[in-house]
């Protein structure tokens, strides 16, 4: 591995909403991120793509497991607190409901500049205002938002405004958790160009958790497919997509919808291949970077 | 190319310009207000109407009735009632305010600590204030009073904002336990917002209108409060002139037939914490329908 910005050591995650009840949200799931990548995770919901992201922006803490990011263990409590500012500057998380992730009394304008107040950085155009306003327009929004609340703004408004907060302070990693799932297609696709354009100009890392399908194609460099908690497939994108392996991934692929309401319709519907067996199984090297998850008795 | 032409604006409407909506007739507690704020004016600036000195006793003038001279009379050692409602009146508000002050900070401070505190520290706090809210106020309060030594304005109020806070401390804490979910929260606490930060900006514009009127209400209890302490002589000493000192005087004053004596203080004191009820029950009132219209 050459230069892994994130790096997933057997992480695993088990809430414990009662006294005899355990959700294994995420069982031993290892996989990097390399400093630049645009990295895209998809899989069905409730598989533990949100709680992937919680774990690693120190929201939860990880039963199990090690997470590193520039080599700090975020696990361990010590070297977290030790690179504390580092951390809080570097990595920003875009949520998946935009309209809880925002304060519904505070104006556009301060939900935007919260993070350079909160870090006592001086705004690097003068007021903060003007950054607002700045930081709106590279996400299509102007500057009439800027005295507006979130209430006043429409879903995907509301979503923008969130990750202009995220893009403020200029981070090296934005942790996205379907961020484009509650905009028009429009939009989806002028916030993904302004992904793929913020990253080729400032070479930020994305972690890119997605249900559409095309989107991550288009997006991303790198792909994993999870379900039931455990990462069934990892692979360069344009790979998955042209050789998918893990049955699940296939049925996945299949699903997408094609442009065509007679090939449509010809179509099998969805099926998911039963779940994985609880047994323990291990990501296998396939090919050169095309990662399967085999259960011991598969191989 | 910049973002500007790569990132068309869309999804914005322009703003109009509308008539003013019509005003609905106001349910406020217009009347409640005005005496209120004439009360407290009356107190604030009481001094200057009369001339006479509240603590003087002009012994050839005891037990006068409502008339001439004094306007509301003079009680048995020949005080004017006149001006001792205004000063008394001012240290009674003074007392409603400062321990309200008091218990309001102790409640934000002890609440939301609690509210953001681990689970463990969540419960030990609140044991802590169910603990002080099984034991009878009364007996803190007396317990504190001969702490502090000879009674003041001050030192009453301090009194009675420490022993106040708890009830408003447990809604500000299941507030915030509510909120502190939420995502805002969080997205705040995982750039670095401290403690103080996300009270400030994030739960404190939230809870602020639920507890709204618990504070008036709060108000309200303290006057109440140092009136029932005095009245019972171990509140304020009887040269210290305030609503409840006043009343204290009433029992030897009833021998004489002085009515005006009780009545008057008394009066002030009822009148004063109607709008203050009243008031608060707007402020409820308010606050319910914001919740329904969301
Ligand atoms: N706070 C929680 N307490 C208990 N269980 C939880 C909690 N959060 C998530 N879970 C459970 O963990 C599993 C994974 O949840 P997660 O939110 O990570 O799914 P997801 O992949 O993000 O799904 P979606 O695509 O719908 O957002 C789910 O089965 C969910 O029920
Ligand atoms: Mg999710």
């Amino acid at each position: 591995m050459p230069d892994a910005l994130v790096e997933f050591q057997h992480l695993s995650h088990a809430f414990r909403p009662g006294r005899h009840i355990v959700i294994k949200a995420l069982r031993d799931v290892s996989f990097s991120i390399q400093k630049g990548e645009i990295f895209g995770l998809v899989g069905e919901s409730g598989c533990g793509k949100s709680t992937l992201a919680r774990c690693l922006m120190n929201i939860y803490q990880p039963s199990s497991g090690r997470i590193l990011y520039k080599g700090v263990d975020l696990c361990d409590g010590k070297a977290r607190r030790q690179h504390r500012r580092m951390l809080q500057r570097e990595r920003q998380l875009i949520f998946q409901d935009s309209a809880s992730s925002l304060n519904p009394r505070m104006r556009v304008e301060r939900i935007v500049t919260e993070p350079l107040v909160i870090q006592r950085i001086a705004p690097p155009r003068g007021s903060l205002r003007a950054e607002a306003e700045h930081q709106l327009r590279s996400v299509g929004l102007d500057a009439s938002c800027l005295n507006k609340t979130p209430v006043e703004l429409s879903g995907s408004q509301r979503q923008r405004v969130s990750i202009a907060r995220a893009l403020i302070l200029e981070p090296e990693l934005i942790v996205a958790d379907e961020p484009i799932a509650s905009l028009d297609v429009s939009i989806q696709a002028q916030i993904v160009t302004l992904f793929k354009h913020l990253q080729l100009a400032h070479g930020f890392t994305f972690l890119f958790i997605a249900h559409d399908l095309s989107m991550v194609r288009y997006l991303c460099d790198r792909t994993g497919v999870m379900r039931g908690g455990r990462l069934v497939e990892l692979a360069p994108t344009r790979e998955l997509f042209s050789n998918p392996l893990h049955p699940y991934t296939q049925a996945l692929l299949s699903a997408i919808p094609f442009p065509d309401p007679l090939r449509e319709r010809a179509r099998p519907a969805f099926s998911a291949p039963p779940p994985e067996p609880a047994r323990e199984g291990a990501l296998v090297e396939v090919t050169p970077d095309h990662f399967v998850l085999q259960s011991p008795s598969c191989t | 190319m910049t973002d500007q032409d790569r990132f068309a604006v869309v999804g914005i409407l322009n703003e109009e310009p509308a008539p003013p909506p019509r005003r609905r007739p106001s349910r406020a507690p217009v009347l409640s207000a005005l005496l209120l704020a004439l009360i407290v004016l009356g107190c604030c600036f009481g001094g200057l109407m009369t001339a006479k000195d509240p603590a003087y006793m002009d012994l050839a003038n005891t037990n006068l009735p409502p008339g001439g001279e004094f306007p509301f009379g003079t009680d048995t050692m020949g005080r004017d009632i006149f001006s001792m409602i205004w000063s008394g009146g001012r240290v009674s508000l003074f007392i409603g305010f400062a321990s309200t002050l008091v218990s309001t900070l102790i409640a934000v401070a002890f609440g939301s600590l609690s509210g953001m505190a681990p689970g463990w520290l969540d419960a030990l706090l609140m044991r802590l204030t169910e603990i002080l809210l099984s034991v009878p106020n009364l007996l803190i309060v007396v317990f504190l009073q001969s702490l502090l030594g000879t009674p003041s304005p001050a030192g009453i109020a301090l009194v009675i904002g420490v022993t106040s806070w708890t009830s408003m401390a447990k809604v500000i804490r299941t507030e915030v336990r509510q909120l502190r979910n939420s995502d805002y929260v969080v997205a705040a606490r995982c750039m670095g917002g401290g403690f103080f930060h996300i009270l400030r900006l994030h739960l404190a514009p939230n809870f602020v209108s639920s507890i709204m009127f618990m504070v008036v209400m709060n108000i309200r209890g303290a006057i109440v409060a140092e009136s029932t302490l005095s009245f019972m002589g171990i509140g304020l000493p009887l040269d210290t002139i305030s609503w409840g000192s006043m009343l204290s005087l009433s029992e030897k004053a009833l021998m004489t037939q002085s009515w005006w004596v009780l009545l008057i203080p008394g009066l002030f004191l009822v009148a004063t914490l109607l709008c203050m009820t009243n008031l608060g029950n707007a402020l409820r009132k308010r606050v319910n329908q914001r919740h329904s219209n969301l």
